[in-house]
């Protein structure tokens, strides 16, 4: 009896440390999706609401959808910069983690970029993924597939340690099938191949002496071919498609066109 | 000639014991040092030069031989005869390594060693069905030899380094040049036509301490043979075994290069010694599964030789295991990262 009471009050202590980690600021009524470029019905918008919430929640960042007509006549990246300082979007708290996703419909720029949270699971390597991916639905104007793609594929990419491309053929099925299988063969070849006994002397074995007689290494000529450093794409900073915005909040970015 | 050490005090048959290294008496326990055991109780006969039918001295019945053989036991009263005329002259050995192992210890260890087979089928790893168990005294030209090897070769050095934007891949070429002076001492070579080279090779290595002065009451109660081919015929073999080292010892000299190519290679070897010597092996003749299985054991150190049949249940059992096992890590590993299996 006693030890199902220690049991009981084990579980319920841990269930409410729990819901104070877990944020208070989900807000069901938060406007997420924000389609000042016409592209949606209210339906979609409704569907896509739901979806971003609900993956939203999951991993505790905001999804945000921003279409527009001119991204007020700046380019895309500054105007998704200024949108968020704006907006002060944030599941945690104003200014906090968030994804967006922004579409210039005049010059059809598409950008997306991830702060706080999501610039740390949504780096530039993992957003230029997820542009990549929703790119042709975007192209031939299917926008609420392109936009469940970005909140789908970018609530799976969270769930990866970071740094980790979640595409790499090392985290794939085949991949693991034909490791296990290499390996085992390797393995059972070596033990059917050692189970009739092994050779076990070698060359120490019947050696007397080893003397060097005449030893010579002469330097004839060098040749030098230099070729230019590579960029590093993944850095956060500069470079890639991340920056920091005129409010000083720092993020992940990846452009396109569609 | 055949050879038979009888008793000196009850007259029975006499052979070489593993244990004490003693030719010993079976009936009545007599041990006597093979360094000095007296001429008299040998009893020879001497038989035509190429004979394979002798007379055993013990019993008086023929003892039928192959022309190889040189020590066996007779097929009537089980005396230990040696052919004298095939241990003498030409082919009188110069060394041997008599037995460490008895024909007990060898059924033990080998028993053992099927039951550590991790393909072997069940049934076999029971060993016992051991049809026979052998000891003999194979021919091996032991070669001591001197080697001078000269190599050029056009080695690289390669080196990266940063400078500003650049990345610059530095090549330096070098003429290498070595001229080696290499011996090897003892290197075995087995002489017996009937023994498997590949098997007799992996039996190596015979403890050289335990090498004695060739006598023949060592081989009394053993089966031995006669070489077959001389030390010049099997020259060509023992130096493509050691040629293997040569070139494993070049390639240790040649060190801190990147790459090496070798543009000339001349081995000079030549035979400073080649002994006649005779070293004991254990046949162990296995049927399993209508087929018959031979292994050999050498009688120093209890190592075994030979394929097994492998049991395809187990090498199943082993690769799925294995493959899952892998496939099942690599599956948590993605989790860990992912937190999704698929």
């Amino acid at each position: 009896m006693n030890k199902r009471i220690l049991l009981l009050t084990s579980i319920l202590s841990l269930f409410l440390i729990f819901s104070f980690i877990s944020p208070v600021f989900a807000d069901e009524s938060k406007q997420r999706v924000y389609d000042y470029a016409d592209l949606l019905t209210d339906d979609e918008i409704d569907r896509l609401e739901n979806l971003a919430n609900q993956h939203g929640k999951k991993h505790e960042i905001d999804f945000i959808i921003v279409t527009t007509k001119d991204a007020d006549n700046k380019d895309i990246f500054s105007f998704v910069e200024d949108f968020y300082d704006e907006m002060a979007f944030g599941f945690d708290k104003p200014n906090g983690n968030a994804a967006i996703l922004a579409l210039d419909m005049s010059k059809r720029d598409v950008y997306i970029a991830g702060f706080y949270k999501g610039e740390k699971y949504l780096d530039n390597k993992r957003v230029d993924l997820i542009r990549e991916k929703m790119t042709p639905d975007l192209s031939s104007g299917n926008y609420e597939e392109a936009f469940t793609t970005f909140i789908e594929t970018g609530s799976r990419y969270m769930q990866y340690i970071p740094g980790v491309n979640p595409e790499s053929f090392l985290l794939q099925t085949w991949f693991h099938m034909i490791v296990a299988l290499g390996l085992a063969a390797l393995i059972v070849g070596t033990m059917a191949y050692n189970s009739g006994g092994k050779v076990t002397v070698n060359e120490r074995t019947y050696t007397g002496d080893f003397k060097v007689l005449q030893r010579k290494d002469i330097y004839l000529t060098q040749n030098v071919t230099k070729r230019r450093k590579p960029k590093n794409n993944n850095s956060n900073r500069g470079g890639g498609g991340g920056g920091v915005t005129r409010g000083g909040h720092s993020h992940s970015g990846s452009r396109g066109k569609f | 000639m055949l050879i038979h050490y009888k008793c000196p005090d009850c007259g029975d048959d006499m052979a070489f014991d593993s244990e004490s290294g003693k030719l010993t008496c079976g009936s009545c326990g007599r041990t006597d040092l093979i360094e000095d055991f007296s001429e008299e109780f040998i009893t020879t006969r001497f038989s035509d030069e190429e004979a394979k039918e002798y007379v055993c001295n013990n019993c008086g019945a023929a003892v039928i031989t192959d022309a190889d053989t040189s020590a066996t036991t007779c097929s009537f009263c089980g005396a230990g005869v040696v052919l004298a005329d095939r241990v003498s002259g030409n082919l009188a050995p110069d060394k041997v390594i008599p037995f460490q192992i008895s024909k007990e210890e060898a059924r033990n260890a080998f028993k053992k060693w099927c039951k550590n087979g991790r393909l072997t089928p069940k049934g076999f790893m029971s060993a016992d069905r051991i049809k026979g168990i052998t000891g003999i005294y194979v021919p091996f030209w032991l070669y001591d030899l001197h080697s001078i090897a000269d190599v050029k070769a056009k080695a690289t050095k390669v080196r990266t380094y940063t400078r500003g934007d650049y990345i610059y891949t530095e090549t330096k070429y070098y003429d290498v040049r070595r001229k080696i002076d290499l011996t090897f001492n003892k290197v075995p070579v087995d002489a017996s036509e009937k023994m498997n080279d590949d098997l007799m090779d992996k039996l190596e290595p015979y403890d050289y301490g335990s090498l004695k002065d060739f006598k023949t009451p060592y081989l009394a109660g053993y089966l031995a043979e006669k070489y077959n081919y001389d030390n010049k015929d099997l020259f060509p073999r023992v130096k493509s075994k050691v040629s293997e080292y040569i070139d494993k010892h070049i390639g240790s000299t040649i060190s801190g290069y990147s790459s090496v190519q070798y543009r000339e290679k001349h081995v000079d070897t030549r035979e400073r010694k080649a002994s006649y010597v005779l070293l004991p092996v254990w046949m162990v003749y296995y049927d399993y599964d209508k087929q018959e299985h031979t292994f050999a054991m050498n009688g120093v150190n209890g190592k075994v030789v030979g394929k097994p049949p492998l049991s395809m249940g187990k090498v199943a059992a082993w690769f799925g295991s294995i493959a899952g096992a892998t496939f099942m890590m690599a599956k948590i590993i993605t989790f860990i990262i992912g937190g999704e299996i698929w």
